[in-house]
């Protein structure tokens, strides 16, 4: 953790950025961009990717900072609006293709025991599969609901829509989710007890 | 409906799993953010000293001297007025085209000068 209770807030550190304060650009950047990188690996599915993106829209954070108006909205929000955006982008690019899953998130600590491991690791992988099967609007909010734990309104805010519209992308989302994960069940450690 | 509230079940603990676990980030990609940042830190304040640094030269010295911005608008009101009164001066002051058309300089006729310094 390297922030302390007291830190100051997101709009605060851009204002300190855009006055060239150097610090604040280390701390933005350890509470972005993993929100950043994060998202994008989830809607894209690919490290690389995901990585590209993050790092476009923290330097668009960057070059905005001196136009950003403290109060108005909240960083976050617009980065992962940037993040989207910059995801959506890459998929055109990739012209309808298939999404590559070659890499999927290492297990982190706390260390578990190795079968254990292996079977997180294992429904990790089948948590992102089954999430790149989702079209797109479905797997952005989904993403940013139940897994960066954003509320409807914000999630609205974000995608430009309204709240109800992120209700039914979700509902949505998850029910085709549970059915993707159906048959898996047992190979993913759930008992049907 | 009991096999659906399972798989939601399942899902909300895959939710959670995942939260929990996190993505972590490549290597040397906050490195690399940070050093962006600090790019366009550099970068900025390079652009906003530039100007400066452009108008601390002569011209800007010969301002300085003259007293600055200020001072040059109070000069090119002087002149303008100068312009203006020699252009269409006021009637209580003799007409300058007039002197020059004449080839009379003086502002008081020779006899009437003489004049006065006898009668004093």
């Amino acid at each position: 953790m390297k922030d302390s209770p007291a830190a100051p807030t997101d709009d605060a550190l851009l204002v300190l950025f855009a006055n060239g304060e150097q610090d604040a650009a280390r701390t933005l950047t350890w509470r972005l961009a993993p929100r950043a990188f994060g998202v994008a690996f989830r809607v894209l599915g690919d490290r690389a990717e995901a990585e590209d993106v993050a790092q476009e829209a923290m330097m668009r954070l960057w070059r905005m900072a001196p136009d950003w108006q403290p109060g108005t909205a909240r960083v976050s929000t617009w980065l992962y609006r940037v993040v989207l955006n910059l995801c959506l982008d890459v998929k055109r690019r990739r012209r309808g293709g298939m999404a590559r899953l070659d890499d999927v998130p290492e297990p982190a600590d706390p260390q578990p025991a190795a079968v254990e491991r292996m079977q997180q690791g294992l429904r990790m992988d089948a948590l992102q599969r089954a999430l790149m099967q989702l079209p797109e609007r479905q797997r952005q909010a989904v993403v940013l609901r139940h897994l960066e734990e954003l509320s409807n309104p914000r999630i609205g805010e974000i995608m430009d829509i309204s709240t109800e519209a992120v209700e039914s992308l979700t509902a949505r989302g998850k029910r085709a989710l549970g059915r993707a994960l159906a048959g898996r069940r047992e190979e993913l450690g759930y008992s049907d007890g | 409906m009991a096999e659906r509230d399972k798989d939601v079940t399942d899902l909300e603990d895959l939710f959670q799993a995942a939260r929990r676990q996190g993505i972590a980030l490549p290597d040397g990609l906050e490195d690399r953010i940070i050093a962006d940042g600090l790019q366009v830190q550099r970068a900025r304040q390079g652009r906003s000293a530039s100007p400066r640094r452009a108008s601390a030269g002569r011209v800007r010295q010969f301002l300085d001297l003259l007293g600055g911005w200020p001072a040059m608008g109070g000069l090119a009101m002087a002149c303008a007025t100068g312009i203006w009164l020699g252009f269409a001066p006021p009637q209580a002051l003799p007409d300058p085209f007039g002197f020059v058309q004449s080839g009379d300089t003086g502002l008081f006729a020779d006899d009437d000068l003489v004049l006065a310094m006898v009668e004093e």
